[in-house]
């Protein structure tokens, strides 16, 4: 397995392991492998991009990494634990405490304020505290739209919630699915500078995107075709790690 | 805001999708009503059937071995001893006298007060007042064998006797032929007693059976027969009545169940979404499970006030229509009626995050 790791990572220090995960689901016509013997790792505080065409595979990787789902075969490790092995109890807790999603869409629960948004992490985590939710609302500059409901926020400001509620729990891996792509480019901007600040304080980000630009800010790039994966620098030659 | 709870999630859950929350609580109120009715009317159906029977008339007759000398004249005490208290009674004499224009008529001696409530089916325009002795009913095709109605000439073996015409009986059975008269006036003119009891035993056949042999163990010699016609007639409606209201409470309560299924199974489908987001937040799928389990149950719970209160209602104003009787509301219907709802909720709030179990969050979240 070992010439299947990513070059530039080291497998004892990442935070994130694929070994061979292979993940199938049945369909009409038969098994379809919507994964394929991937192999990669991401080591604690790296941003990496993960990019593909639709149906290359992203989702499902999404699904892996977030612990929302397990491998058909091979093995995920995440901080030190194989998931592959979990019960689907035990994979919501460890998805609770160590991953913080950002969402394209968003996805706050339109009845609920600003911070009853972020406290919706801490209540599935554990318990709710307003006063912590308020401090992570502050730290992306929201502090003072805290009681609104996100339909009387900017698409930026939603975003920034999203992030917030992702910060919450302080996970270490932070999931970022196309975290700009319903963003205008003032937004964008915005969200990527909390992106990076928070790359700079020391937490890993793994980035699904489509755009270019976002792609950029990573310090590298997973490539995704068909459910097989190719890793590369983000200015480096695409190298792949299926033979 | 010092914290967010379950119950302060559900209640801002419920008002901001008011619009479906409105319409799986109609969902669940319709089912619970319907539900309440048919289970009130059902369990009414029997003492309501029976009520109906009544007004068919006797389901027993007594008749006395020898016509000539009538009955013992103990035998109305008797009869009273070993019947319910509800138990409708009247006698009767029966003689064949002429009119004045020749005709042989049956003449019938009897308490108009006993018939008017035994027979309450009897087309009758003006009933005799049970305490007159000079007053005659008439039977539609006996009035024709009269020269004057108001004034009735009779005779009975050479005995002239002359009534006031009151009222006429139309029945299109054989009291259409006979003339009515007081048993006291018939006895001391015809000199005969009263040779037939005629009883309406309330409730079923099984009822009827007993009280037959109760009246026979209680008038040795005397012929006690059922009206076979009516019991077995009244069981078999009874019967086909209860399968029928059976059949209609199950199809109704399925058909019923399965549209508040495709309701609220609808409105937790629709928050695919939020079930995404929650289990990528961290949440259990059992903490998920009963959060859409509470939820549905709550709605089942205001179904089942609401939905009792208008069963009942309905049963009420069905049960007055139909059987002139009020249906009061039965509070032993509540438990199945929650019950139903419950289950109906259950099932619908489960079988639908089953289906969202097996499909991909994170596909969910794009919207794909």
């Amino acid at each position: 397995m070992e010439n299947l790791v990513d070059q530039g990572t080291r497998p004892d220090c990442a935070v994130i392991a694929l070994i061979g995960v292979t993940r199938e689901y049945a369909g009409h016509g038969g098994v379809v492998r919507a994964l394929d013997q991937a192999s990669f790792s991401i080591v604690a505080g790296e941003w990496v991009a993960i990019t593909g065409p639709s149906g290359s595979g992203k989702s499902t990787l999404v699904n892996l990494i977030g612990c929302l789902d397990r491998p058909t075969q091979g093995e995920l490790v995440i901080d030190g634990v194989s998931t592959s092995s979990m019960s689907p109890a035990e994979l919501d807790r460890f998805r609770a405490d160590k991953i913080g999603f950002i969402f394209q869409q968003f996805h706050l629960i339109p009845y609920l304020s600003a911070l009853e948004n972020v406290m919706l992490a801490q209540y599935f985590h554990s318990m709710t505290d307003a006063k912590e939710a308020r401090s992570s609302l502050e730290r992306v500059g929201l502090g003072h739209r805290a009681e609104h409901l996100p339909s009387e926020l900017s698409g930026g400001e939603q975003q920034r919630v999203c992030i917030a509620r992702a910060l919450i729990n302080n996970p270490p891996i932070l999931l970022a699915d196309e975290p700009t792509g319903n963003l205008d480019a003032a937004n964008q901007k915005i969200v990527a500078d909390l992106l990076r600040g928070l790359h700079a304080t020391g937490h890993t980000i793994v980035m699904v995107t489509h755009d270019p630009e976002m792609a950029a800010l990573a310090q590298r790039r997973i490539a995704l075709s068909h459910g097989k994966v190719f890793c590369h620098p983000v200015n480096g030659p695409v190298v792949s790690l299926e033979r | 805001m010092s914290g967010l709870s379950m119950s302060s999630i559900l209640r801002r859950s419920l008002i901001h999708r008011r619009t479906r929350s409105f319409s799986a609580l109609i969902a669940l109120t319709v089912s619970a009503a319907v539900a309440t009715a048919l289970l009130t009317l059902y369990a009414d159906l029997d003492s309501k059937l029976h009520r109906e029977f009544r007004s068919f008339g006797a389901n027993v007759v007594v008749t006395a071995p020898d016509q000539a000398h009538g009955l013992p004249p103990d035998t109305l005490k008797k009869i009273g001893l070993v019947t319910s208290p509800d138990a409708r009674i009247a006698e009767f004499g029966y003689a064949v006298a002429t009119t004045d224009r020749g005709t042989p008529v049956v003449v019938a001696g009897t308490d108009f007060g006993a018939i008017r409530e035994l027979n309450s089916w009897w087309q009758v325009d003006t009933w005799p007042s049970s305490t007159q002795t000079d007053v005659a009913l008439l039977g539609q095709r006996a009035a024709q064998f009269v020269t004057n109605e108001h004034s009735v000439q009779l005779d009975f073996a050479g005995h002239p006797l002359t009534l006031r015409g009151v009222g006429k009986l139309r029945t299109g059975g054989d009291e259409d032929s006979r003339i009515y008269l007081p048993l006291a006036a018939f006895s001391a003119w015809t000199g005969t007693q009263a040779s037939v009891i005629e009883i309406q035993i309330p409730g079923g056949a099984s009822e009827v059976e007993a009280s037959i042999t109760r009246l026979r163990e209680a008038l040795p010699g005397m012929k006690v027969e059922p009206v076979r016609q009516l019991v077995e007639g009244e069981s078999r409606i009874v019967d086909k009545t209860h399968a029928l209201m059976y059949g209609a409470v199950l199809l109704i309560a399925l058909t019923v169940a399965v549209s508040v299924l495709a309701t609220l199974s609808a409105s937790v489908l629709e928050r695919r979404r939020d079930f995404a987001l929650m289990k990528a937040l961290g949440g259990t799928q059992s903490s998920l499970m009963a959060m859409f389990l509470f939820e549905a149950l709550i709605l089942a719970l205001g179904g089942v006030v609401a939905g009792y209160v208008l069963g009942s209602a309905a049963a009420w104003t069905i049960g007055k229509i139909n059987f002139h009787t009020a249906s009061w509301p039965r509070i032993g219907v509540l438990p199945l009626v929650l019950l139903l709802n419950l289950v109906i909720a259950t099932l619908a709030a489960l079988l639908p995050v089953r289906v969202l179990r097996s499909l991909e969050p994170a596909a969910l979240l794009k919207g794909e």
